[in-house]
């Protein structure tokens, strides 16, 4: 007996009993779509986060400083980087383009009687359009001269200048941030809002004046980039050492972009694998439904299977009769299940906006499981429809 | 009348335990059968008829003696070993047909042909053929549920006949038939008998026993007379 005859009499016996058929694998239908939806949606997630770093217009070869040994997560560390750190950076990172320290405030700004405070009031070096691939859209940004002049100089972001312009051009006006006078030089162009903070609604001016107008000039953050990719290693040592060096100690913790990824990928792949495996459990408590249906037909079929023997069906025939029909069944229920998660994972994810990214990788496990489940609970039904006693089967009256 | 013998029974005997209850149901069968015969074995309700029916058909092991079927002894072969030989040496035919009620009558005689690894083609052939011969050829693609009893039972021989057995065996062929399509059945069973098949029937019917040409009868486990009725 070949392989094709079993699985003509598996699918005999389950369009036999239609709606017993889909009642039985609804488990597997359930976990395999739920598997693929929540994976897919999951990758979706992630390929959102990710966009949105890489909207930051920070590049792989960037880093970030930050002071306090480790990271925190939450809560405010010690300010550890001071405004000599940053001349001493300049002077000892080889290969370096960019570097922005960052002091970060509140400020209310007066403009005439107009009062607003934005989100933002940074203390920040004439590197910063570069850097950030944010350049002034009206007027200019202040250069490295006026920096270092300590000019009372400031550029404002668009939801701001709103704010306190309207539809005016605020290049030149005099405005007063917490009450020391500046000149707004330009405005920056949009950048839209990153995980909830409108990034628009800010004011900068050089941190070489952050303490008059902010009252401080410690450093929350510092970027930094190198002429390209390859050098971040050496940019990361040349940090280090420098720091290392003025403060006596390693206060301080670096980012790099591919870190931060690395970090939220790991976030949303652990994510993901907890709210699949959930949905997994769906597809063995879907194999334990299929063993107890497989039992009752072998059960209801004593008699065929009897009549089988008596007529020279081999134990192994009947084993692989009853096998090739729970892994059938499983595998009908598998394929309805990838219908169903992908068509509402799309769904879901069009509902959403987002990139429709449907996990072939996940849809394809979700199979393989299903098989390897059709087959496991499979095995003991037709284990004890094999060795039945054919006289006994004989006899046996349904 | 010098045929080879088809199955020999030496001393067979059956012990069936039912909880502490032990009952023996064959208590030391002799019974010879050679090619071509024709034998009705007769007892009353549990005189072991069944019982010796299934050890002669493979179904079953003696628990003690030999059954030699083609000099073959069945005692020291393992279930699948077993399968094989029923399913090419020995042709069941059962009181209640016992057909696969989701097939239809060419699926059904075309099953100890699947078994036997024949391909498609070969068995489709060959189970028209069989159907035809039963006179059943407007019927083949009909379920179980779609033929009268008489019908289900030629199929149920022509299933039987597959494999071409060396014995066909059958437990109370018109037990449940009407008297016309047992009477059909029977003149069957002649036919096949006459173009060279070995038959064995069990049955209780005297009137049925009588159109055999060997009576052989059982009571308590032994056989108690054997008479050849007609050469």
């Amino acid at each position: 007996m070949n392989l094709i005859d079993p699985l003509k009499l598996a699918v005999q016996s389950l369009f036999a009993n239609k709606l017993r058929s889909i009642l039985t694998t609804t488990g597997v239908i359930i976990g395999v779509a739920a598997v693929i939806t929540l994976v897919s949606m999951g990758e979706g997630a992630k390929s959102y986060v990710l966009n949105q770093v890489r909207g930051w217009g920070v590049g792989a070869n960037s880093l970030t400083i930050h002071p306090g040994e480790i990271d925190l997560g939450q809560g405010i560390p010690e300010l550890t980087l001071k405004p000599g750190d940053i001349t001493a950076l300049r002077d000892r990172v080889k290969n370096l383009e960019y570097l922005v320290p960052e002091n970060i405030g509140r400020g209310k700004i007066k403009y005439g009687r107009k009062e607003y405070t934005p989100s933002f009031a940074m203390g920040i070096s004439a590197d910063y359009p570069l850097a950030f691939k944010q350049r002034p859209v009206d007027g200019r940004f202040f250069t490295r001269a006026e920096e270092q002049g300590r000019k009372r100089v400031a550029v404002i972001g668009k939801t701001a200048a709103r704010n306190l312009f309207g539809e005016f051009s605020p290049v030149g006006e005099k405005i007063k941030i917490n009450g020391v006078g500046l000149e707004i030089l330009g405005v920056l162009e949009e950048k839209g809002s990153m995980l909830t903070y409108d990034m628009d609604d800010i004011v900068v001016f050089p941190s070489t004046i952050s303490k008059a107008v902010i009252g401080t000039d410690q450093i929350w953050e510092v970027f930094l980039t190198v002429k390209n990719e390859s050098q971040v290693k050496d940019a990361i040592d040349d940090v280090t050492r420098t720091l290392t060096g003025r403060h006596k100690k390693k206060d301080f913790h670096l980012h790099t972009q591919q870190g931060m990824i690395d970090i939220i990928n790991n976030i949303l792949n652990a994510l993901t694998a907890v709210v699949s495996a959930i949905a997994a459990i769906s597809l063995l408590v879907g194999g334990i439904g299929i063993m107890n249906i497989m039992l009752v037909s072998v059960t209801e079929r004593t008699r065929e299977i009897g009549i089988r023997k008596a007529i020279g069906a081999k134990n192994n025939d009947i084993f692989l009769q009853f096998v090739a029909e729970s892994i059938l069944i499983t595998m009908s229920g598998a394929a309805i299940g990838v219908v169903i998660g992908t068509a509402s994972a799309w769904l879901i994810m069009t509902l959403l906006k987002l990139d429709a990214v449907i996990a072939y990788g996940a849809a394809a496990l979700a199979c393989f499981v299903a098989f390897l489940v059709g087959t496991f609970f499979g095995v003991y039904p037709a284990m004890r429809a094999a060795r039945l006693d054919p006289v006994e089967a004989l006899r046996f009256e349904a | 009348m010098n045929q080879p013998v088809v199955v020999r029974a030496e001393k067979v005997k059956k012990l069936y335990r039912m909880g502490t209850v032990e009952v023996l149901a064959l208590a030391g069968v002799d019974l010879t059968i050679s090619r071509g015969e024709f034998v009705s074995i007769m007892g009353p309700s549990g005189c072991g008829k069944s019982t010796l029916m299934h050890i002669l058909g493979c179904l079953d092991r003696p628990s003690e003696g030999k059954v030699l079927l083609d000099e073959v002894n069945i005692g020291g072969l393992d279930d699948n070993r077993l399968a094989a030989i029923r399913n090419r040496k020995v042709g069941f035919v059962f009181q209640t047909f016992n057909l696969l009620p989701k097939l239809n009558a060419i699926e059904n005689v075309e099953l100890p042909l699947i078994y036997a690894g024949t391909n498609f083609e070969a068995r489709r052939k060959k189970a028209a053929e069989l159907l035809e011969m039963v006179g059943l050829k407007e019927r083949m693609f009909h379920k179980p549920s779609e033929l009268s009893g008489g019908q289900s039972q030629r199929v149920a021989i022509a299933r039987a006949l597959a494999n071409d057995p060396s014995i066909i065996l059958a437990d109370e062929p018109t037990g449940n038939l009407d008297s016309k399509s047992g009477e059909e059945i029977i003149y069957l069973f002649n036919e096949l008998n006459q173009a060279g098949a070995t038959l064995i029937i069990v049955t209780h019917d005297q009137e049925i026993a009588s159109r055999s040409r060997r009576i052989v009868r059982l009571k308590d486990g032994l056989v108690v007379a054997d008479e050849v009725i007609r050469p």
